[in-house]
């Protein structure tokens, strides 16, 4: 009985947090950088929490990077549309699965916790091909 | 004149045939992990890249690495690294047994991730607290939640904003030292904070 109304007050407290459903953060940005929900288009700044299913868009002058709750790191350069179209994170397990779309520019990729959990538990697709990471740092490049 | 504007449309068209590419590289405690291609072209691969210092073309049906060579990263590859986020770090502080008192040396950690949370930008920061196995499982996961929020509260206080922050207690499951039940364990007395 005291287990269940823990519990329920540990759900209570992260149902309020507005964090709840962050999956990663802005750090930098700089010239023309947003994030894309649905039909809101959000400034790129420090602070700026994302939500699965963001898209990240940079234009000619604009750049941003961001970490993710499982430690990944992104850093996108100009010209650039990244999605993030899934993205769970289990923070107690450390387990998860991440998929990122890049449909046009470039991406620096050190992959976080949900690469390490299982094989292709993360993937990166680009227009012509699906990759499965395996622990490591890389760029990812598509040119327009 | 019509001439040259054709080549520099052909040129222009061939620039925008140029397919995607991959560099691999070390991490940064000099690590080497791969990148499996799953796909390229439209059919399944299984093909693993896994040598460092690389360059991958993809969409091809058998993708193959080659080395970046003498020209080393172009300079926009060098910018993009240059731009990534600082890699998370984490803090350990430790209690007195079965209290949400800090440990005298543990006091002066909080000096240093107060620190390292001033140097970043846009900043998150995740708070978790444990405990040793003395006492009972209900009463561990209060006090370890006791624990972490000790820890955000003492942050919000130096300036931090809440948003920022996160909290949570996991009692006795994780132990840092796997010990019996009912074992007073000062390494398991503890709350873990990652700054990202």
């Amino acid at each position: 009985m005291l287990r269940l109304s823990l519990t329920l007050g540990a759900f209570a407290l992260v149902a309020a947090s507005p964090a709840a459903a962050e999956i990663a953060r802005i750090k930098q940005s700089s010239g023309t950088a947003a994030v894309e929900r649905n039909a809101q288009r959000l400034k790129a700044a420090p602070g700026v929490q994302l939500l699965p299913g963001d898209q990240l868009v940079t234009g000619k002058d604009g750049r941003m990077s961001l970490t993710f709750i499982d430690n990944t790191r992104f850093a996108l350069g100009p010209n650039s549309r990244v999605s993030v179209s899934e993205f769970r994170y289990d923070r107690t397990r450390q387990k998860g699965s991440f998929v990122t779309k890049v449909d046009r520019g470039s991406l620096a990729i050190v992959s976080g916790r949900i690469a390490k959990s299982d094989r292709d538990a993360m993937k990166v697709r680009t227009p012509n091909s699906l990759l499965g990471v395996r622990g490591t740092k890389f760029i990812v490049a598509v040119p327009k | 004149m019509i001439r040259a504007g054709v080549a520099a449309a052909l040129l222009m068209t061939l620039g925008g045939c140029a397919t995607s590419s991959l560099v691999l590289l070390p991490d940064d405690e000099g690590h080497q992990g791969a990148v499996a291609v799953l796909e390229s072209g439209g059919a399944p691969t299984d093909a693993v890249i896994a040598q460092g210092n690389s360059r991958t073309k993809l969409g091809t049906r058998a993708p193959i690495a080659r080395p970046i060579g003498r020209d080393g990263l172009k300079k926009d590859e060098t910018a993009l690294l240059t731009g990534l986020p600082p890699p998370a770090k984490g803090f350990l502080l430790y209690f007195e047994q079965g209290t949400t008192t800090l440990t005298p040396q543990s006091a002066t950690v909080l000096t240093a991730l107060r620190q390292e949370i001033a140097a970043r930008s846009g900043p998150e920061v995740e708070v978790i607290g444990h405990t040793d196995t003395v006492g009972g499982e209900d009463d561990n996961d209060r006090l370890s939640m006791k624990r972490a929020e000790e820890v955000l509260t003492w942050l919000a206080s130096q300036g931090f904003d809440r948003s920022m922050m996160s909290a949570v207690g996991r009692g006795e499951r994780q132990l840092m030292q796997p010990t019996m039940d009912n074992v007073d364990n000062p390494a398991n007395r503890r709350v873990e904070v990652i700054v990202r």
